[in-house]
């Protein structure tokens, strides 16, 4: 680290970005970053990774103004700053997009784009039409192609990226911060985006590029910083680094990436959902006859791109939403409608896609997290009250068997890292004698030891004889693990691959975006009775 | 932070609050205090911090007061039961007001057990005191039920519920159930089997009701903490739609943490009333279900805190009370001086800095012991 600092010093001017000696403590009394150095060379793709919890985010959110620096140094441009807000950052010419868009869905594109530096007729008036001009402008000098006029919520995941792309550039930023831009495109969005960064970067923009997948970072960028546990693992080229040097930096060990698993035996039907139509509240049909069955032993995964009707699926299965048409048995017994105190009596465990939400009670401890849906059972109890011994003990193991990464039990959920937390969450709904597992983006924006750790489960729980929906926008993920897979567009279901062993991403992003569509008879092969 | 670092940081906090609300009391007294020349208004100043301080507890000759020590204790006896009941329901995120009215209803019906239903001494009090929890408890299905099945809010509905229910009182009082021959409106006496019996004989009216108080402070604290019904409360009250997810009766756990609120507020308002009273004759809210919410909230809604947190306010009535008789301090004052050290000790982010500073110091040494040990174990190696 020392030789980083003084080779940085002999040439300050080649540097955009110099985060020296940065360490931040959190409230809660985490070190998310410690003594961490960060430089940033003028126009060029800068990775930064590492797992979730090594303190990326912290990071950027200091270089963005959203958090301040416990010690440490930032310099930009030469000047030694004091990013007290994001505003300071933007005045700096810093922009951030970042994984959660931060648009106004309501609104159109034009007028996000101009959200709080909009142009004024006669002092008063909203210039609408000066925002579209602006929008079109920078759309057509960056070659990020948008719809002014449409509204946020109606345009497609890859273009909303492109609004917030285009929304730190009107702002004047020079360098770019993006936070995991690609963990919700297709892959043939994703070529499209690096095209356009490529773009950015020729005309002498700087990119910061956030990201967990190895390949894309080997793909696009030009140097990369590795965080672990807080600590900087210093800086490389990326053209002499190997993706297994990569992982091993970030994890501290050898990752095996791809998951062993042997081919599926599947037996007996255990789910069965026929013919679920769903018409959402604004009219929109997002489940159009849908129908497959799970059956004991095998992974069937739904691939897709996100909003073609996955996540309607699932609210269904485990009624957090009513159909309108439809049936969905479990063992041959319905589920539709029933409190989820009677769905889980049935066997069926949830992965929830937002574990924040219904995954976890943050203020809760890992052990009250881990017992809510057992809490009542006769071993946890002694007549009207808890058995701590028996509470304790059984989450012990869970926390051991799990690799959960605690202080003890009695710590807070909320102060966990992303993976951990879906430790917890994955360590109750796999260890309550499931007979059908629904994972709903199990492994979303967790760290690979943990991600890792979650699709060996997953495998050996399915060869033990559970049945496993697993829903992902991960492409990778769905077509490594599941043993067939159906693609999900406009609600329906466009394609049903029996063995996914010969699939790759070109054949699935056709379908995923549409373009193609398995006969009705192909699709109707997922029926099993 | 380790543990020891949080408790001083609690402590200094509290700390903190109460020195900076009484140097904002000082202040006031000052102003409002009698007296000619600058000399004169300093004395009066300090002889009435004096009462306000340490004049609750030790007489000016410096023993121990015995009289105002249990004065205070009676008062928390209420106070306990309302905080109890409000710890329980804004554990659930329920922001139930009812207490107020709760606790005069469970007044009200324990007393009117105590006139017209005669029975053997023992069960009488038993029996009254329950009859008013229990009335109390289904109050509390009306803001629990329009919740739950309507979306009503709950804070709104159980805050109206309270007059409501003061103006049927009022008027049961006024048409049916007063004692005629008497000057005011009142009840007719209580049976003697009916009155909580006292714990000590020198007037101050802490009755056995302070010990049912402490022992629901036990009962209540296992409920909530080791039991599923209270660990369901407090997973609602954490996140509602995890509770669900996981398979919780959440509308009927609701429900639960509304009527035990209930029944709480209204045992305190039954043993308040059978303790401390021969007649029934309040006019208007007690104001015991206000001090408890206030109480809930210094208890961080944790039962084990609530007796500290009342016998805290019960003093600080009692020092203002020694104030405004001794010193001719308003009475008004101590609302003010209440609201100082509410306010600090709410406030989440007051001393956030110092907090901050804390932190790190913890976090680097822990960082550093880490270093050291992974060090120690390497050159072991």
């Amino acid at each position: 680290m020392a030789e980083a600092r003084a080779a940085a010093e002999n040439s300050v001017e080649e540097y955009v970005v110099q985060m020296k000696g940065i360490t931040k403590v959190y409230p809660n009394g985490i070190a998310a970053n410690q003594d961490v150095d960060l430089f940033v060379k003028k126009g060029e793709i800068h990775a930064l990774m590492g797992e979730n919890g090594a303190g990326k985010s912290t990071l950027m959110k200091m270089l963005f103004g959203l958090e301040q620096p416990t010690s440490g140094e930032i310099i930009i441009n030469g000047e030694k700053v004091n990013l007290t807000s994001p505003t300071v950052a933007i005045s700096k010419g810093i922009g951030m997009v970042h994984q959660h868009f931060m648009l106004v869905p309501s609104l159109t594109v034009a007028e996000n784009m101009v959200l709080g530096i909009v142009p004024k007729k006669s002092g008063i008036f909203i210039d609408y039409k000066k925002a579209v001009e602006i929008t079109k402008e920078y759309s057509q000098r960056f070659n990020l192609h948008v719809e002014p006029d449409a509204k946020v919520m109606d345009i497609p995941v890859g273009m909303k990226q492109k609004v917030e792309i285009l929304k730190a550039l009107v702002r004047g930023a020079k360098i770019l911060i993006l936070d995991e831009p690609t963990a919700v495109l297709t892959t043939q969005e994703t070529t499209e985006l690096f095209k356009e960064l490529i773009h950015l970067k020729e005309q002498g923009y700087t990119i910061i590029f956030i990201s967990h997948k190895l390949n894309e970072i080997m793909e696009i960028t030009d140097r990369l910083t590795i965080l672990r546990g807080g600590k900087s693992m210093g800086v490389h080229n990326t053209r002499d680094v190997t993706k297994e040097e990569i992982s091993r930096l970030m994890v501290g060990r050898d990752v095996v990436l791809s998951v062993q698993k042997d081919v599926a035996k599947p037996t007996d039907t255990v789910l069965k959902v026929r013919d679920m139509e769903y018409v959402n509240e604004w009219g929109k049909k997002m489940l159009d006859k849908v129908s497959f069955s799970v059956r004991k032993g095998e992974i069937l995964g739904i691939a897709g791109v996100e909003g073609n009707g996955q996540k309607e699926l699932v609210d269904m299965l485990f009624n957090l939403n009513t159909p309108n048409a439809g049936t969905a048995t479990v063992n041959g017994e319905n589920i539709l409608g029933l409190p989820q105190r009677k769905i889980r009596e049935k066997g069926v465990s949830l992965v929830p896609e937002d574990r924040m939400v219904f995954g976890i009670a943050g203020d809760g401890t890992i052990e009250e997290n881990l017992i809510s849906d057992r809490c009542g059972s006769k071993d946890l109890n002694r007549g009207p009250l808890f058995n701590m011994n028996a509470i304790h003990d059984s989450c012990k193991k869970l926390i051991e068997d799990y690799l959960i990464l605690c202080k003890s039990g009695k710590q807070k959920v909320k102060m966990l890292s992303g993976g951990n937390i879906q430790k917890v969450v994955v360590a109750r709904e796999f260890s309550n004698d499931p007979v059908l597992i629904i994972a709903d983006q199990p492994t979303r924006g967790i760290d690979v030891g943990a991600t890792e750790f979650i699709r060996k489960k997953l495998v050996e729980l399915s060869r033990s004889g559970i049945a496993v929906l697993l829903i992902s926008a991960d492409l990778s993920e769905v077509m490594e693990l599941s043993d067939s897979l159906i693609v999900m567009y406009g609600g329906k279901i466009a394609a049903y691959f029996e063995d996914t062993r010969e699939l790759n991403d070109e054949i699935m992003g056709e379908y995923m975006l549409g373009l193609k569509r398995q006969p009705e008879e192909q699709v109707r092969r997922v029926c099993h009775e | 932070m380790n543990r020891k670092r949080s408790i001083v940081f609690s402590l200094v906090r509290g700390l903190a609050a109460i020195l900076i609300a009484l140097a904002v009391a000082t202040l006031l007294i000052f102003i409002s205090s009698e007296g000619e020349s600058l000399a004169e208004k300093l004395a009066a100043t300090g002889d009435a911090l004096r009462q306000l301080l340490i004049g609750p507890l030790f007489r000016s000759s410096g023993g121990l007061n015995t009289k105002n020590l249990s004065d205070i204790l009676a008062a928390m006896i209420p106070t306990i039961f309302t905080g109890l009941g409000v710890c329980v329901m804004f554990s659930a995120n329920e922001f139930n007001m009812g207490a107020e009215g709760g606790a005069l209803l469970g007044a009200f019906v324990a007393a009117m057990c105590a006139i017209y239903v005669p029975m053997a001494a023992g069960i009488h009090v038993v029996f009254c005191i329950l009859m008013g929890a229990v009335a109390c408890g289904l109050m509390m299905l009306i803001p629990a039920l329009l919740k739950t099945r309507l979306g009503v809010s709950e804070m709104v509905c159980s805050l109206m519920l309270n007059y409501v229910v003061m103006y049927v009182i009022s008027y049961l009082m006024n048409a049916h159930l007063s004692d005629k021959s008497k000057g005011q409106i009142q009840s007719y006496p209580f049976e003697s089997t009916a009155q909580v019996p006292q714990l000590v004989d020198n007037g101050s009216k802490l009755s056995w009701g302070f010990v049912v108080a402490i022992v629901f402070v036990v009962l209540i604290a296992l409920f909530m903490y080791r039991t599923r019904w209270g660990y369901a409360i407090r997973m609602i009250g954490i996140n509602k739609d995890f509770a669900m997810y996981s398979g919780m009766k959440v509308a009927g756990v609701i429900v639960l943490a509304h009527v035990l609120g209930g029944v709480l507020a209204g045992m305190g308002g039954g043993l308040e009333m059978l303790g401390r009273y021969e007649t029934y004759a309040w006019r208007s809210l007690p104001g015991y279900g206000w001090t408890g919410i206030t109480i809930a909230i210094l208890a961080g809604n944790n039962p084990i805190f609530v007796p500290f947190a009342s016998f805290f306010i019960a003093y600080l009535d009692k020092g203002c009370n020694l104030m405004a008789t001794y010193c001719g301090v308003p009475n008004q004052l101590i609302d003010i001086i209440q609201a100082c050290i509410f306010l600090f000790f709410a406030a989440e982010q007051f001393l956030s800095r110092y907090r901050q500073r804390l932190v790190v110091k913890s976090t680097q040494e822990e960082l550093r012991l880490k270093a050291a040990s992974v060090e120690g174990g390497e050159s072991n190696a």
